[in-house]
């Protein structure tokens, strides 16, 4: 999962940004309005962590720009504000949830699960894919009852798989969102992951859930 | 009782007690002084037609009665006597029964007006007259006067007069007993509906809360002595509500200010506790937390300075300081930044520069310059101090970017960062805030300017 943190105060979005790599997301930094936007308008976002009050261009200001835009990323909003009117016009923007610092970080990791969810039309954070489950929450897949053990990539390639199960999801796409790929020197970063993974959840079973769509990319699960 | 209502209704009834009384004794007293000279008349009619009645007669005085139903008459008559040449009883009139009607003191001639006891007990009035006998006909010696006088007194009771005054009196004081019930009646009402706007005043201060401070009371309909009152009551709930809304302001941006290192402290430990790491990386960590520590103690420190300023509590203890050694020391502490920013840094002061003023006050400001100095200079700039001659106590410059010209003007207002969204450490628009009241304290002034050769100049002159 791709996430953008917009946070101007450095030692605050450096801790974000270390926390949520370490949580398995892909993070973009911006210290401003304008990094924000540049960054939020030309790549796709599963989710956004926004600071209200941020140089150049003010929080509230990116929010409905991006939105406008046709962004449809879950936007979390992480301010120092806490008045209620604040949070109403933070959601009334078209944030998806509002945080007030400070936080525990358990809860960010918690209601940006929850967004991201939210995005991809799951409700609980247990992905079910034929007899592969994915637990988005404790980070746990099994298959056929059985643990497997993933890197964290491989499970942030997998997560990603299965939050878009049934569909096919191109390189690119995977390039994108899936945890530092973009960079990776090799080219063929995503085709060597997809093996490993391959590997890990569909061998020995009879039923090949991961498959390779030549040309177009790949997929989990039956098509829809 | 202290209500104004009742202070007024009390002075209006008051006034009109003195004036209704005061018209009932004029009107008392100039009408039966009326009735009296009507008496009097009365008394001077009969008197004449009594000595009317004494004829000089060839044979002596005669006394030709004729009937006067007045002094005939057995309730409240009236009485005469006649006397000629002052010694002989002429006529008695019917009522006087044979007794004496006395004569007046006065003998003299001209009619003399008395109050006496009537024979029968009874209070009356009495008149005196002596005049020459009439003579009677032949109409040849017509208007020939007598030599003999009679000296006739005719007396009244003063009965009526003292009825009719009696009957006038008791109309006069009902009257104006009915006049005082209805005026107290209606001035209470006046007095009450003119000060209505006082009390639809009062329920309108009542209504404000501390929320609506800034709200000022209407001045509609509002009459010309109450107006300025409420006027001036509307600028002080100005000046309070403005003050209201900045100490509301200062909490949020203070409550704002501390958040975020907190946020910044808190996900620092978070994450560096939430798995197992090398000892670098805890160290890393521990090293982050801490310098935010050290961020948030600056501004607490600098925030309590400020609330001491604002409450007043700040002593000054002046000592001699050394300019030049003094800057060097305070400047230490940002030696690091300003290295890792690759500024430089130039003490110009004179070696014999020296100032008489509170070093502890003086460092924070100094300090709070250098910070500011150190943390918004352009990478590769320059900061300069100089100072310590004429009014100028020192000013630090550094080599810019320059402050906005609209931010300039309020500078060292609190929370007027310079960025709406600095956050964190010293620079959250209290450092500079905290220098302007320190400064006001110590007797100095605090100026910025984006000078001319392009460096931004922060002085601190003597005032």
């Amino acid at each position: 999962m791709r996430v953008l943190l917009v946070e101007d105060f450095e030692p605050l979005a450096r801790s974000i940004a270390q926390g949520l790599r370490e949580a398995g997301y892909a993070v973009d930094a911006a210290a401003d309005g304008e990094e924000a936007l540049a960054l939020g308008e030309t790549n796709s976002y599963d989710a956004i962590l926004l600071d209200l009050m941020i140089p150049k261009v003010d929080g509230a200001a990116v929010l409905s720009r991006l939105r406008r835009a046709g962004s449809t990323a879950a936007i979390v909003i992480l301010t120092a504000r806490d008045q209620v009117s604040d949070r109403v016009a933070g959601l009334d923007l078209g944030a998806d949830d509002y945080m007030t610092k400070p936080f525990a970080f358990d809860e960010l990791l918690a209601r940006l699960r929850s967004v991201i969810r939210r995005r991809y039309g799951a409700s609980n954070n247990l992905v079910e894919v034929g007899d592969l489950e994915v637990d988005t929450a404790g980070r746990i897949v099994r298959r056929a009852g059985l643990k497997i053990a993933l890197s964290a990539r491989e499970y942030a390639l997998l997560e990603y798989l299965a939050m878009r199960r049934g569909q096919v999801v191109t390189r690119s796409e995977i390039h994108q969102h899936v945890y530092d790929f973009a960079a990776e020197p090799a080219s063929n970063v995503v085709d060597v992951y997809v093996g490993y993974l391959r590997k890990k959840i569909d061998d020995g079973h009879a039923v090949q859930l991961l498959r390779t769509h030549r040309g177009l990319g790949y997929s989990l699960g039956e098509i829809e | 009782m202290r209500s104004l209502r009742f202070r007024l209704t009390a002075a209006v009834l008051g006034v009109l007690i003195v004036v209704l009384a005061t018209f009932s004794l004029v009107v008392h007293g100039v009408l039966g002084r009326a009735l009296l000279r009507q008496l009097d008349h009365r008394l001077a009619d009969n008197a004449a037609a009594v000595a009317g009645m004494a004829e000089d007669e060839a044979g002596g005085p005669e006394f030709e009665y004729m009937s006067l139903p007045e002094f005939e008459r057995a309730i409240r008559p009236g009485y005469y006597q006649a006397w000629v040449d002052g010694a002989t009883v002429l006529a008695r009139s019917p009522s006087l029964a044979g007794r004496d009607l006395g004569r007046l003191v006065a003998e003299a001639s001209a009619p003399a007006f008395a109050d006496v006891t009537l024979p029968d007990g009874r209070v009356g009035r009495a008149l005196q007259i002596r005049q020459p006998l009439r003579i009677e006909d032949p109409p040849s010696v017509q208007g020939r006067v007598s030599k003999r006088l009679v000296t006739v007194v005719v007396a009244q009771g003063t009965e009526d007069v003292r009825e009719t005054l009696a009957v006038m009196s008791r109309w006069l004081w009902g009257l104006a007993l009915l006049a005082f019930v209805v005026a107290s009646a209606a001035a209470f009402g006046i007095v009450s509906r003119a000060l209505a706007p006082t009390r639809a005043l009062a329920n309108e201060i009542e209504r404000h809360d501390e929320g609506q401070l800034g709200r000022p009371l209407p001045t509609a309909d509002l009459p010309d002595e109450i107006d300025p009152v409420v006027r001036k009551l509307n600028e002080l709930l100005a000046r309070l509500g403005e003050s209201f809304a900045r100490e509301r302001r200062f909490t949020a941006d203070v409550s704002h200010e501390l958040r975020t290192p907190l946020a910044a402290l808190r996900t620092t430990l978070e994450v560096a506790a939430s798995k197992d790491r090398d000892a670098p990386a805890y160290r890393a960590a521990i090293i982050e937390a801490s310098a935010l520590v050290g961020q948030m103690q600056a501004l607490v420190l600098n925030l309590l300075m400020l609330a001491r300023l604002d409450a007043r509590q700040v002593e000054v203890q002046t000592t001699e300081v050394r300019l030049r050694p003094f800057v060097d020391e305070v400047w230490r502490a940002f030696e690091e930044r300003a290295a890792s920013r690759q500024l430089t840094f130039a003490n110009e002061i004179g070696e014999a520069a020296t100032a008489v003023t509170d070093a502890e006050k003086l460092r924070i400001v100094v300090a709070n310059l250098l910070s500011n100095a150190a943390d918004y200079t352009a990478e590769r700039g320059a900061i300069v101090v100089r100072g310590g001659s004429g009014e100028v106590l020192l000013e630090v410059m550094d080599s810019g970017p320059p402050i906005p010209e609209d931010v300039l003007p309020r500078i060292f207002d609190r929370f007027s960062r310079g960025d709406a969204s600095r956050s964190g450490g010293l620079h959250c628009g209290v450092g500079l805030a905290l220098v302007r009241g320190l400064c006001d304290v110590l007797g100095l002034s605090a100026s910025a300017e984006n000078a001319a050769d392009g460096m931004v100049r922060f002085r601190i002159a003597r005032a």
